[in-house]
């Protein structure tokens, strides 16, 4: 049985319709990444999830129960919704202690968990004083209290400087390598394309796919940049092989669509081009989004 | 168990619980230092123990305002995520809001009556000012219920309203202006009003003509804190934490 299953969810609100039709599922040991653009009904399906939001229909269930019937929450799931959701005059121990509290978990394992997240030497610092990472640092901690089966954290690499990302990236990692189920949402895919190992795509609340990271890789489009230096060379192999290129600005670079990085790798090999870089575009989730359903206007 | 334990230490790990407490110690100590300091004799004797309830309106704003934030600071700094998710069943929640609500409207009335009968009492014993034991008792018991229902009151409207400013804002005008206005105009309804029933209970001598009795100012008072803590419970339990 998958950990979180969510099936045929509707949440309306009012006129708006948050989340439609949603199916999906999460299992154990995995990192999975939830992916939309802004306002594509992530953060709605979280709270559906936790009990926060009544579903309008269908379900969504942790181990195969919706959240009230879970006998201990704290220890089947640990969330962190925003990192912002904290009393500023509290200091950072003072946080983890009241939620600790409410869940009959002795203070001695916010000291533990404290040393986790490597906030320890500001623990009694007041979170007014912290910084973003810091802050999501904390978060997570409150989401690691109840040593939980599942995470599920919403955003949790906003704000986040780059060591602060590979910070978030090991741990993760580390923790669905212990057997947890990790649910982490985004929407910028680069934030998260080397900590997931599959992907729920969403947008205007639907379904868009679900599989391994590398299904959505697959037929990616992003251009791609090549750097040669025997580039008109080589760019005439690639416009011969049907790719359409564009030039970078710079003599030896050059833009390439409607092909492949093993295409053109293949076809300098062949040639015996040398090349000095073969690289995909950054692109942001929106713009993989859209590529995946073909719209343009409608994202929330 | 577990939820009054966290709310408890929620409220005491923040500085503004101790600057409200510290804030309305101050400001009695003053008012009535001052009163009983600066009033002429005659005065004195012909206001009786009135004295003794001076400036339970200022500290109401104090004990309400301390109640409301235990329960609007869920909804203000988004902790109402992880507090209902850890606590699901919100009633829980809730109630032990109101039991940590009464522990520090306790506290907050025991220090209010401990300032001024130090202070107030001691200035009207070396002026020469004969004061009732019996009433003053009484006074004191009536204004520290008064306080302590001032500060249910302020949980329970802050679960029903959830925002902060609107709450405090309501609060005051129940207890300091409503009534009065009311009153004022010659509508006896006033007296039902939160700001008219807790000087009902200071249970000052004569008061009585215009206000309800002491005892019937306890009651109004303590209904407003059970029918708004009911409903804010109801609708926590309701509503969706968005």
């Amino acid at each position: 049985m998958a950990e979180i299953t969510v099936e045929r969810l509707v949440k309306r609100y009012g006129e708006t319709l948050a989340v439609d039709d949603l199916s999906f599922t999460v299992d154990a040991g995995r990192v999975t990444g939830f992916l939309g653009p802004n306002g594509s009904g992530k953060s709605t399906t979280m709270r559906a999830l936790l009990g926060l939001v009544r579903p309008t229909s269908g379900s969504a269930l942790i181990m195969g129960r919706p959240f009230h019937e879970l006998s201990n929450p704290v220890k089947s799931v640990g969330a962190a919704l925003d990192a912002h959701d904290v009393h500023p005059g509290r200091s950072g121990r003072g946080h983890l202690r009241t939620i600790a509290a409410a869940a009959g978990l002795p203070s001695s394992r916010v000291d533990e968990v404290l040393d986790m997240v490597e906030l320890t030497p500001a623990r009694d610092r007041r979170v007014k004083g912290y910084s973003m990472g810091m802050r999501q640092r904390l978060a997570l901690g409150a989401a690691l209290l109840g040593d939980p089966k599942i995470l599920m954290l919403d955003e949790p690499a906003n704000g986040l400087d780059p060591q602060g990302m590979r910070w978030l990236r090991d741990i993760l990692v580390a923790l669905a390598g212990e057997g947890r189920a990790v649910l982490i949402s985004s929407h910028v895919l680069s934030e998260v394309e080397q900590t997931v190992d599959s992907v729920v795509v969403i947008g205007a609340g639907r379904l868009v796919m679900q599989g391994p990271l590398a299904d959505l890789v697959k037929g990616d489009r992003r251009p791609i940049l090549v750097r040669s230096p025997r580039a008109d060379e080589l760019r005439e192999l690639l416009e011969d092989d049907g790719a359409s290129v564009a030039s970078d600005g710079r003599p030896d670079a050059m833009v390439a669509h409607g092909t492949s990085l093993e295409r053109i790798g293949t076809l300098a090999a062949d040639n015996g081009i040398p090349i000095f870089e073969l690289t995909h575009e950054r692109a942001t989730l929106e713009d993989r989004f859209l590529e995946l359903t073909g719209e343009s206007g409608n994202v929330r | 168990m577990n939820a009054l334990k966290s709310e408890w230490l929620k409220l005491v790990s923040v500085r503004t619980t101790w600057a409200l407490l510290g804030s309305m110690i101050l400001i009695e100590g003053l008012t009535a230092g001052l009163v009983t300091d600066l009033s002429k004799v005659s005065d004195l004797r012909h206001r009786d123990i009135a004295t003794l309830a001076i400036g339970t309106h200022l500290a109401i704003v104090f004990m309400f305002t301390l109640g409301a934030l235990l329960s609007t600071n869920e909804f203000r700094h988004g902790t109402a995520n992880s507090t209902f998710v850890v606590t699901p069943k919100r009633e829980r929640v809730i109630a032990a809001k109101l039991v940590v609500g009464l522990a520090v409207g306790i506290v907050g009335a025991l220090l209010y009556i401990a300032v001024n009968a130090g202070l107030g009492l001691s200035i009207l014993s070396s002026r020469g000012v004969p004061v009732d034991s019996n009433e003053a008792v009484n006074t004191y018991i009536g204004v520290g219920v008064g306080l302590v229902l001032g500060c249910l009151f302020g949980v329970a409207l802050g679960a029903l309203l959830r925002n902060q400013i609107l709450t405090v804002v309501i609060g005051m005008v129940l207890f300091l202006l409503a009534g009065t206005a009311a009153l004022f105009i010659g509508n006896s309804v006033g007296k039902y009003f939160p700001g008219e029933s807790l000087l009902a209970l200071n249970g000052t001598p004569g008061a009585a003509k215009t206000l309800l009795t002491q005892t019937n100012g306890g009651l109004v008072l303590a209904a407003y804190c059970v029918v708004v803590g009911i409903l804010g419970t109801l609708l926590t339990r309701q509503r969706e934490i968005t």
